[in-house]
């Protein structure tokens, strides 16, 4: 008997737009998330960077935190780990994991 | 895949009445029922029923037997609401090996706060081994590397590669532990409770017998509480257990991501039993409300149990309204109170009477710690409702007794006093921790404020300074320990404490802000949130105290944080900085 159903990581994959069944660039990546975070911007001034620690240099709770994430994982398919999760601190991070990801579909 | 049913067809309903979790598990699965575990899009993912979950657990008994594990030592869990967990808990049953479950990360950027604590949990169980789902192993593995007792750890496969021997199985007996349950202390100070087998029987017992949610034949359970928290492991898994009830699962997260799913799984599988601490029904009511499926029917749902945090009326009058056309009937609602100092339960409302509250005037609560009732109950500046938590359980006692330790009368508060079968032996390996909240006599200091009225009980707030969450408890030291690890202030220069919305709690961090600037204020402020966001993840708002103003202390050079709050609910630390 196999003693480990692993369902822990859930794929989503209906709702991806069809665009990102291929490999996303780099540049559509980040473009994605800084779309999804322009709402949280500390000041309309704020320019959201690679460098820009999310739950830091934004006005955003760990909800919508959560939220964004299950939107990029829809867009891109992809299902993010935890553990992962817990080591993304900036754009670039997140960017980087969600590239790699999708390499490996 | 179609839901376990809700009946078994020849196995008579036993009502709790078993001498331990093993002997519950045997009778169970005898029958048909079992759990479930669903998406977030609502699927079944995978169904065990109790008789796979007891063939699996005596497999990993006899796999940690055989591995040389001996009696009563610790397995630690990351309780993440799986397959896997049940197998590894159970299993510990039937192996004599106490489980030990633990949170699993939440939020991003939460790396260093989950190691820390993890590292804190294998210390203060002793743990000799780990294991979670496979996402975590390598958390595990970082954790456990400083403590050389761990002889096993990683996720499911580990367990699965010990070879099983044909050896006997030594179930836990009745008079022997269950298992530790981290529930109530800080992160820094994890404070393990014993769950004995004894005092959990007698819970359960209460739990699902005529004083409590009465269970009968067909009643079925639903549940999105985390494991690791002792109304998701007791209350949703072992109580259904013990009346060889089935259980549909949602995952934390799940629930927190689609609110209405956990609604929608009561619905199709005709759920009778689902609990909540009102911060949920809050969620479903703030994110699901615009999405209700036309055809979803809650008629079904018996028991709409609130317990967790301070039971909100105004939040699951909303909820009610909100879910009125679709058949939920708000007589449903049972608040309820308990720890898991107690297992889990104290008191429950009478079943079928909703919630019932009762109004009293602010000032002299507060002034003479009197809840005398208000003159004018919809004056909400000097009227403050609150939720009556019901008797507590037969075979126990509850008092409610002044600072000096003399019992109170009806509408005199005073601190929370617990005595009966329920009661936790003590803290797990903490003599001293365990002196400071049990007396010689069996009586356990809840911690919790409240008054009697008429036998039943009012929870008004906790004689600590805890702050409760979302449903999650939050120890102000170590929002202020957070700050001082990441050098963002230095000791003694920040005050966490929450103020009571009437809806919930929000979390307020008062820092002395020794910068200059407004430039240098905002990013001060927006450091705090963030630090605090990732240590202990809630949003707090940041105020920022000149040095001239200074923090409160105490005669004894202590930092007041009820000082504090007085100061801010007062107006004193403003203007509020705007980027907090």
């Amino acid at each position: 008997m196999v003693l480990s159903i692993a369902h822990n990581v859930i794929v989503e994959n209906d709702d991806a737009p069809l665009s990102y069944r291929r490999q996303p660039t780099r540049g559509e990546v980040i473009s994605e998330i800084c779309t999804q975070l322009d709402a949280f911007r500390s000041d309309d001034a704020q320019v959201i960077r690679g460098a820009t620690v999310i739950s830091k240099d934004l006005n955003i709770d760990s909800l919508a935190v959560m939220d964004m994430i299950m939107e990029l994982e829809d867009r891109f398919d992809v299902s993010i780990p935890m553990n992962a999760v817990a080591e993304i601190h900036t754009v670039d991070e997140l960017a980087d994991t969600i590239l790699k990801l999708t390499a490996r579909r | 895949m179609s839901p376990l049913p809700s009946r078994n067809r020849q196995l008579a309903l036993r009502r709790a009445g078993f001498r331990s979790v093993p002997e519950m598990l045997d009778y169970a699965a005898r029958g048909e029922t079992g759990v479930t575990f669903y998406s977030a899009r609502g699927e079944a993912l995978s169904d065990l029923p109790w008789k796979d979950v007891r063939e699996r657990a005596h497999i990993v008994a006899r796999k940690l037997i055989g591995a040389g594990f001996a009696r009563g030592e610790r397995l630690l869990i990351t309780a993440d609401t799986w397959p896997g967990f049940f197998d590894a808990f159970f299993g510990a049953q039937y192996a004599g090996l106490l489980p030990v479950p633990v949170s699993i990360p939440v939020g991003i950027g939460g790396k260093d706060a989950y190691l820390d604590q993890l590292r804190r949990q294998f210390a203060a169980s002793g743990a000799v081994a780990a294991v979670g789902i496979d996402d975590l192993a390598g958390f595990l593995a970082d954790a456990a590397a400083e403590f050389p007792a761990v002889r096993l750890h990683g996720g499911m496969d580990v367990l699965e590669a010990l070879p099983e021997k044909p050896v006997e199985l030594r179930p836990l007996q009745p008079d022997e532990l269950c298992y530790i349950q981290f529930s109530s202390g800080s992160t820094r100070h994890p404070h393990g409770v014993q769950i004995t087998q004894a005092a959990l029987m007698a819970n359960l017992a209460g739990m699902v017998g005529p004083a409590g949610l009465d269970i009968v034949q067909g009643d079925r359970a639903a549940s999105w509480l985390p494991l690791y928290h002792d109304m998701g492991l007791i209350g949703f898994t072992l109580a259904p257990l013990s009346a060889q009830l089935s259980i549909d699962y949602l995952t934390p997260r799940d629930f927190a991501r689609r609110p209405m799913q956990w609604l929608n799984i009561i619905a199709r599988n005709k759920a009778t039993v689902s609990y909540s601490p009102s911060f949920g029904y809050d969620l479903a009511v703030r994110r699901g409300a615009a999405q209700v499926p036309a055809d979803l029917d809650l008629s079904c749902w018996r028991h709409a149990g609130i317990g967790g945090d301070m039971v909100r009326a105004g939040v699951l009058e909303r909820f009610a309204e909100t879910f009125e056309a679709n058949g939920f009937d708000r007589s449903a609602f049972i608040p309820s109170y308990g720890m898991a100092e107690v297992c889990l339960a104290i008191t429950f409302s009478k079943g079928g009477t909703g919630v019932r509250t009762d109004t009293v005037d602010r000032v002299v609560l507060s002034e003479a710690q009197r809840a005398q009732p208000a003159p004018d109950p919809d004056d909400p500046l000097h009227a403050r409702r609150f939720v009556i938590c019901g008797r507590v359980l037969p075979g126990h006692e509850l008092e409610v007794r002044d600072d000096a330790g003399r019992l109170l009368s009806d509408r005199a508060v005073g601190r929370i006093f617990v005595k009966g079968p329920s009661v936790m032996p003590g803290y797990f390996g903490e003599p001293e921790a365990s002196r400071e909240v049990l007396s010689p006599d069996g009586w356990l200091d809840t911690g919790d404020l409240g008054y009697l009225l008429d036998g039943e009980i009012v929870v008004t707030g906790r004689a600590k300074d805890l702050i409760i969450v979302n449903g999650r408890n939050v120890w102000p030291q170590d929002i202020e320990w957070a700050l001082e690890a990441r050098r963002i202030v230095k000791s003694g220069d920040s005050a966490a404490f929450s103020v009571d919305t009437g809806e919930g709690e929000r979390v307020v961090v008062a820092v002395l802000a020794r910068v200059a600037g407004e430039e240098g204020r905002a990013s001060l402020a927006r450091d705090v949130a963030g630090a605090v966001r990732e240590a202990v993840v809630v949003d707090c708002e940041v105020v920022l105290v000149p040095p001239t103003v200074g923090l409160p202390m105490t005669s004894s050079g202590k930092l007041s944080r009820s000082r504090t709050r007085a100061n801010y609910l007062a107006g004193h630390y403003q203007p509020k900085p705007a980027a907090a």
